[in-house]
């Protein structure tokens, strides 16, 4: 056998095994910054620390979750806060870029102008919306402090109660303090959502919009069955960004209501803050997380499947 | 060739990844699967430092002696330490040096527990402010019974018993070393209330009309369920005790539902109904001090340390203490603006409030136990003692040969002394093995019942929320 047919068999074991050693770094990094923590969390939430150590408790974790009544409520806040946080965001930042889009004067101001939340960290912007609106003594006391404003005695949004829940106890109408923190997380949001469905507006071709303005369209028909269509998978990745957001951030609820008042923007995020990091129970806030992941995971399929982008993109 | 730079570059990646998780498995410790007891007796057995090279102590405290700022919450700590640190290091030259880590008060036991937990680095002395958190550290093998040393040094006579009790574990182990004792007073504008703090609910009730009268509030207090419920540990505690009431059955299990909690929540939501207390106290963020700032309320229930953070001050003739720092405080109680009073007692009972030991945790995983010896030793000299008590503890002294302390016998410790004598404090958790999930969980409830549905049922939810807890007991 020659020396050139030995070789050849090793070089191309090589060419085929070259692929996997490249990403082999990648894939350490990964077992190491993703996997181990979710396996390390799956381990943490059938445990709970004792004096003796870690103790096997079974679902026993899961089961004291369900039990807990702030759970429940939890999961209530954690509904209305986003359906309000991603609709609001998604309309409002739709609108704007549907005005930038239109090449106003200005337009590259307003756009950095519009940049000034997104660079704002959450703990901050949530800061100055506490500010706004601290009762007595808030920039915006005098106003909404106003009883012939808001009769009979004014509104405090970070103490005021609670309306009487429409739905048994449902949270909803949602607290003013809830009002204001959808408010707040979609000013911090729009930036970026508002910059993604701009530049996916901008990639819809005019020859098919100036058409459809030939064959009749108006402005609402053109929005609604041309440019919809055609930036709906943007408009996907914009939703998936903000049900992550929504469902897992903590920042601005930690500076703006700290949870409160009561209990009334209580999301799961900050249950799941709260249980692990002020009550020091790891077991119950891993089995918290896990079910967050799900609740992340259906939330994300169940926005494919009605949206269909798969099939779209087929 | 190319190849043989990718070959090189690809092993050369491996092996950095591979070192990396390496040298991160030889630095950790062992997981802490002991019992707290086993871990002192490892910890203790650590190699001994070298007596020739100077030896690093890691302190956690919730003060920063780089922070200059003269208007700074933490001023007096700050330069505290700032003060202090040199004089240790000068002490004990050529052997120890004091390294201090600033770290958030609010987040610094969880940082411990989690860094415990982790095996990763730990400070040889955790400055602790809350004697609560022992409860956590004992659950979580954080901290090293120092019983055993503490029992054959000169100054373990001189402790105040209650001190060494709050800090004893239900084994039996002594998991902190007591220094100060915080409890809590209540902060008082003279031209408020001219003729003392009143003594019963219904004096307070008809001052407090007297006081809504002249569009003023008679209380302000933390009534928000901010900061995992910590406005339970101060006035709403405080009430609770003043009323005869308790949180627990000394058996470990939650009991709310009793006539003296249900007296005192009545008594809260009626003050809250008649707005005898202004709206900012239920915002959160401590904002509720800004109202006695001001003087729109008359007095403010809190811990004796919290006349640090109590600035600037304006007084109802409009004179202003204005400073920005602890001083404004002091300076309005040696003029006689505010005085320091004990909360009111109800239907005979004595007047109640609650009470913190701060002092020093050993954590599990020190590295340092000779230094740690050495240094608490230290700061059980009289005069290095005092200074601890008064500038980082914020609170009387444990040692009994301190109290007579110079620094002690200014107005704001002889009158909080007074208040004290005839007041009966105790930790609000008693018996309660899970006092951060109690905490919010009670306070949760409170607020429900004082705040948003003023005609709930007190007893009906009282009992749901006790029936909560124990569930998981």
């Amino acid at each position: 056998m020659s020396r050139i047919a030995l070789i050849q068999p090793k070089k191309r074991r090589f060419r085929n095994a070259l692929p996997f050693w490249l990403i082999l770094p990648t894939i350490i990094v990964l077992l190491i910054v993703q996997v181990y923590p979710a396996l390390y969390t799956m381990w943490l939430s059938f445990h709970e620390r004792e004096p003796k150590g870690w103790e096997y408790v079974g679902l026993r974790n899961f089961q004291r979750l369900f039990h807990q009544s702030l759970f429940h409520e939890s999961i209530g806040h954690t509904i209305v806060f986003l359906v309000g946080y991603a609709s609001l965001t998604m309309i409002a930042g739709f609108f704007i870029a549907l005005l930038l889009n239109r090449k106003l004067r200005l337009s590259g101001l307003y756009i950095t102008l519009l940049f000034i939340p997104w660079i704002l960290a959450d703990i901050i912007a949530g800061m100055v919306f506490r500010l706004l609106v601290i009762p007595d003594y808030g920039l915006l006391a005098g106003f909404l402090q106003n009883p012939t404003i808001f009769p009979p005695k004014g509104l405090s949004v970070l103490t005021a109660v609670p309306p009487h829940p429409w739905f048994g106890s449902f949270p909803f109408p949602p607290a003013p303090a809830m009002i204001l923190l959808i408010l707040a997380s979609s000013w911090r949001a729009l930036p970026f959502i508002t910059l993604l469905l701009l530049a996916a507006m901008q990639t819809v071709p005019t020859e098919v919009i100036e058409s459809s303005r030939i064959d009749g369209a108006n402005g609402w028909q053109i929005v609604r069955f041309i440019m919809t269509p055609l930036m709906l998978p943007t408009m996907v990745v914009a939703l998936f960004s903000l049900i992550l957001t929504g469902v897992n951030s903590v920042g601005m609820i930690f500076s703006l209501t700290g949870g409160g008042p009561g209990t009334s923007t209580e999301v799961l995020s900050y249950l799941l803050y709260t249980i692990g990091w002020s009550q020091l129970r790891f077991g119950r806030a891993a089995s918290l997380a896990l079910i967050m992941a799900i609740v992340n995971w259906l939330l994300i399929s169940g926005t494919l499947r009605l949206t269909r982008v798969e099939e779209r993109s087929r | 060739m190319k190849r043989i730079w990718l070959l090189l570059t690809l092993i050369l990646l491996l092996s950095f990844s591979l070192a990396a998780c390496a040298s991160g498995g030889s630095q950790a410790p062992p997981a802490t699967e002991n019992t707290p007891s086993a871990q002192t007796s490892s910890a203790e057995t650590k190699e001994e430092p070298s007596p020739t090279k100077v030896h690093d102590i890691v302190t956690w405290y919730q003060y920063d002696q780089n922070n200059t700022d003269p208007a700074s919450d933490e001023r007096v700590g700050n330069e505290y330490l700032r003060k202090t640190i040199p004089e240790f290091n000068k002490a004990f030259e050529g052997k120890w040096k004091w390294v201090n880590q600033p770290k958030a008060f609010d987040k610094m036991t969880t940082e411990l527990v989690a860094a415990v937990q982790a095996g990763g680095d730990v400070p040889d002395i955790f400055e602790m402010s809350n004697t609560q958190d022992l409860v956590d550290f004992y659950r979580h093998g954080v901290a090293q019974d120092m019983r055993e040393w503490a029992q054959t040094q000169s100054w373990w006579d001189d402790l105040d018993p209650a001190g060494v009790t709050a800090c004893t574990g239900p084994d039996g182990g002594l998991y902190c070393i007591p220094m100060a004792e915080r409890p809590q007073i209540v902060y008082v504008w003279k031209d408020r209330f001219p003729d003392g703090f009143p003594k019963t609910p219904e004096e307070f009730m008809k001052k407090a009309e007297d006081l809504k009268s002249q569009d003023l509030y008679a209380i302000t207090f933390f009534g928000s369920t901010d900061k995992g419920g910590e406005g339970l540990t101060r006035a709403i505690w405080t009430t609770i005790a003043s009323f005869g009431g308790k949180l627990d059955d000394s058996k470990g299990n939650m009991l709310l539902n009793t006539p003296e909690n249900v007296a005192a929540i009545k008594f809260i939501r009626e003050i809250v109904a008649k707005e005898y207390v202004p709206e900012i106290a239920f915002a959160g963020g401590f904002r509720e001090e800004d109202a006695f700032k001001d003087a729109s309320a008359g007095s403010f229930p809190t811990g004796l340390f919290g006349y640090r953070y109590l600035n600037p001050l304006t007084a109802p003739s409009g004179k202003k203490y204005d400073k920005g720092n602890a001083e404004d405080m002091l300076d309005a109680i040696a003029a006689g603006d505010i005085y320091v009073s004990s909360y009111f007692g109800a239907d005979g009972h004595k007047p109640g409030c609650g009470i913190d030991i701060a002092g020093f945790v050993i954590p599990v995983g020190a590295q340092n136990i000779d230094g740690v010896h050495d240094y608490i030793n230290w700061m059980m000299e009289t005069e290095q003692n005092a200074q601890w008590v008064q500038a980082a503890g914020g609170g009387f002294p444990v040692l009994k040969s301190t109290r007579s302390h110079e620094l002690f016998q200014v107005p704001l410790y002889k009158e909080a002394g007074d208040a004290l004598e005839v007041s009966e404090c105790r930790p609000w958790y008693g018996s309660l093995q899970r006092p951060n999930e109690a905490q919010e969980q009670i306070m949760d409830a409170i607020y429900k019942l004082i705040k948003e549905d003023p005609t709930a049922d007190i007893e009906k939810v009282l009992t749901k929320t006790q029936e909560e807890y124990n569930a998981n007991n």
